[in-house]
């Protein structure tokens, strides 16, 4: 289902984040890695607190990192970069935030929200372009022209939303990150802003790395699915393995977490909490490694064996259920 | 009753959904000062405070300049008919113990006062604000500027201006030195709190991301915030530097003979406060009316300038 040799736009290797506070450091995120395709939509998934926006943020450079590469286009970026590289890469990544009401200036008008990253890069060869560009933007994002005057205070969080899509797009970015972009948003508004997001991968070729905790909204947007736990990636699989085979505990957990619509069934649920002190974790340390072809796991031999059998088992009764 | 209505597809045309509709915004649209003043307008009391306020202006710029009030001329000192008049149409404050015009004086003092404030409290605020900008942003800034700022705030800043007016020889542009020379790091320390409040916010880090430099943040995203709370310092600044300038010459270390000042009268005309009470009352009343209504006119329009007060 994947072709081989797709061209890698982000390359995470070892990735390790760490703050500090009055000399006690906290390791956010721990050995990190993982590589996005172009063109893919690739979704970090966890509990809060794992650690997932601290990665989208290293990514963009807003978080300085302690170890580890990332590498985008075949080029480190969280080192040093020299002026022109760095606004570059700025330009090249942009992120959608996730609180609407946050991320946009209240005191400046729509229009300068969205023009701010074409003032900064001079995108545009006249102040006729520019307003071409502002009114263009608005609205492939649905909205009007005269909403240019306004200011975001005036606006639903929807249609802040999708000022802050408008906001990146506008940019003309390759890869974008976009942290939790629905998660504040009304359920009647989610699928518009998500499609809108969608439109604009098919229309541009867009990469999204997609940070969510809402597996549903995951699993219908997303194309590969990683798994976050405490800092450290557990699995990492494309979307349909990961539901039909999770093998990692907490991804079972995680997607068992899940409500069903049928108060029978969860009702009967068996639940698994995941409890890391009452795993075996004899065996050398566990590291992320291929199982099937495109699917990862973070595991050690012993634990590989036992995920081997599990793994036949879950094939073999998905093959009953098909005859059935 | 045979004409029965018959429904089929022909009875349904297509009709487009307009989706723009829905995105209109039926408020009028909001501009910022346009609603600063509105709001401040709707004070009566800011009203009132504003009218006296000009009217203090205008008389402590213009009368001096008509009267041609001089300090030192005391060309009634050896007139005795001419000290210690009552108030009358003649003189409206009365002429104190030397034949001076009291009103004229008043004036020409209240102009010196009001010019050393104003000038203490721009430059104050100006310094005070870029300093305070880039200390809150920047923590190498900060590491130094906060012993600067331990280092000056433990020395009483009275001592600080004593010095200043004892080394530098009383004078006008001598006492406005003295007053803004420590006093800008006070308002910087509160431009650096407030800046390091919204110097994280989600949007600055989307403007970071967009690529905009950290001028382009602080002019753009931090001191738009930031007018309200600015608007309160300086409504609290310009009547702390009057009264500082009344105590200091009333201490003997602001200006000399040479100039009126609101300070001074208070401090000369002091010593008749029981025989010629209206000498002494009269120039307080004047002092007191100025702080009063600049305070309230400032409170009222930093009231104004905060958006959260638009929405009512």
């Amino acid at each position: 289902m994947t072709e081989t040799n797709r061209e890698v736009l982000l390359d995470v290797k070892n990735l390790e984040v760490t703050f500090t506070n009055n000399r006690k450091k906290f390791r956010a995120v721990k050995d990190v890695s993982f590589q996005i395709y172009k063109g893919e939509t690739f979704a970090l998934v966890g509990e809060s607190g794992s650690g997932k926006t601290t990665i989208g943020r290293a990514i963009i450079g807003l978080n300085e990192t302690s170890d580890g590469d990332i590498i985008y286009k075949g080029k480190k970026i969280n080192c040093k970069l020299s002026k022109e590289e760095s606004k570059e890469m700025t330009r090249n990544i942009q992120m959608i935030f996730q609180d609407p009401a946050a991320s946009l200036n209240e005191r400046a008008t729509i229009s300068y929200c969205i023009a701010e990253g074409l003032d900064n890069y001079k995108l545009y060869k006249d102040e006729t372009e520019r307003q071409q560009k502002i009114d263009a933007a608005l609205e492939s994002v649905g909205l009007l022209p005269e909403h240019k005057s306004r200011y975001p205070h005036e606006f639903s969080g929807g249609q802040r939303q999708r000022v802050g899509v408008a906001r990146a797009m506008v940019m003309e970015p390759e890869f974008i990150v976009a942290d939790e972009p629905i998660s504040a948003l009304d359920v009647s508004i989610r699928a518009q802003v998500l499609n809108l997001m969608n439109k604009f991968k098919i229309e541009r070729g867009l990469t999204y790395l997609f940070i969510a905790h809402d597996l549903s909204v995951v699993r219908y947007f997303s194309d590969r699915i990683a798994v976050i736990n405490k800092g450290r990636i557990v699995e990492i699989a494309p979307t349909e393995d990961l539901f039909a085979y999770p093998l990692h505990p907490y991804t079972r957990s995680l997607l068992q977490s899940v409500p069903m619509p049928d108060p029978r069934i969860e009702k009967n649920k068996e639940l698994i909490v995941y409890d890391e002190s009452k795993r075996d974790l004899s065996g050398e340390k566990p590291k992320l490694r291929e199982i099937v072809k495109d699917h990862y796991v973070f595991m050690n031999d012993r634990e590989k064996a036992e995920y081997e059998v599990q793994l036949q088992k879950m094939i073999e009764e998905r093959k009953q259920l098909k005859v059935g | 009753m045979s004409e029965e209505k018959l429904i089929n597809e022909d009875s349904f045309t297509f009709y487009k959904v307009d989706d723009s509709v829905s995105e209109v915004i039926s408020a009028p649209e909001y501009s910022y000062w346009k609603s600063v003043f509105k709001t401040f307008f709707s004070s009566k009391i800011a009203i009132i405070m504003l009218i006296i306020v000009a009217a203090v202006l205008l008389m402590s710029f213009i009368h001096p300049m008509i009267s041609g009030y001089d300090n030192q001329d005391m060309s009634n000192i050896n007139n005795p008919s001419e000290w210690f008049l009552r108030p009358s149409l003649k003189h409206p404050f009365g002429t104190d113990d030397v034949g001076r015009d009291l009103f004229d004086m008043v004036w020409a003092g209240a102009r010196t006062s009001l010019f050393i404030a104003i000038m203490a409290t721009v430059i104050t605020t100006v310094i005070g604000t870029i300093v305070g900008m880039f200390w809150g942003f920047s923590k190498k800034v900060d590491i130094v500027m906060i012993e600067v700022y331990n280092i000056i705030s433990n020395i009483p800043f009275t001592l600080i201006v004593m010095i200043i007016s004892f080394t530098l020889k009383a004078g006008i542009w001598q006492l406005i030195f003295a007053l803004s020379c420590t006093s800008w790091i006070s308002t910087a320390y509160f431009i650096r709190v407030q800046v390091m409040i919204i110097r994280d916010r989600e949007y600055n880090l989307a403007s970071r991301t967009l690529g905009s430099s950290t001028t382009k943040i602080i002019f753009h995203n931090i001191l738009p915030y930031l007018i309200s709370v600015l608007v309160t310092s300086i409504s609290r600044d310009v009547p702390h530097f009057i009264s500082y300038e009344v105590f200091l010459s009333f201490i003997g270390v602001g200006l000399t003979e040479r100039v009126a000042s609101l300070g001074r009268i208070v401090q000369t005309n002091a010593k008749y406060m029981q025989s010629a009470p209206y000498m002494f009352v009269l120039p307080v009343f004047v002092t007191a009316l100025i702080s009063i209504s600049l305070y309230i006119v400032g409170q009222t329009l930093a009231d104004a300038s905060d958006p959260r007060n638009h929405m009512i």
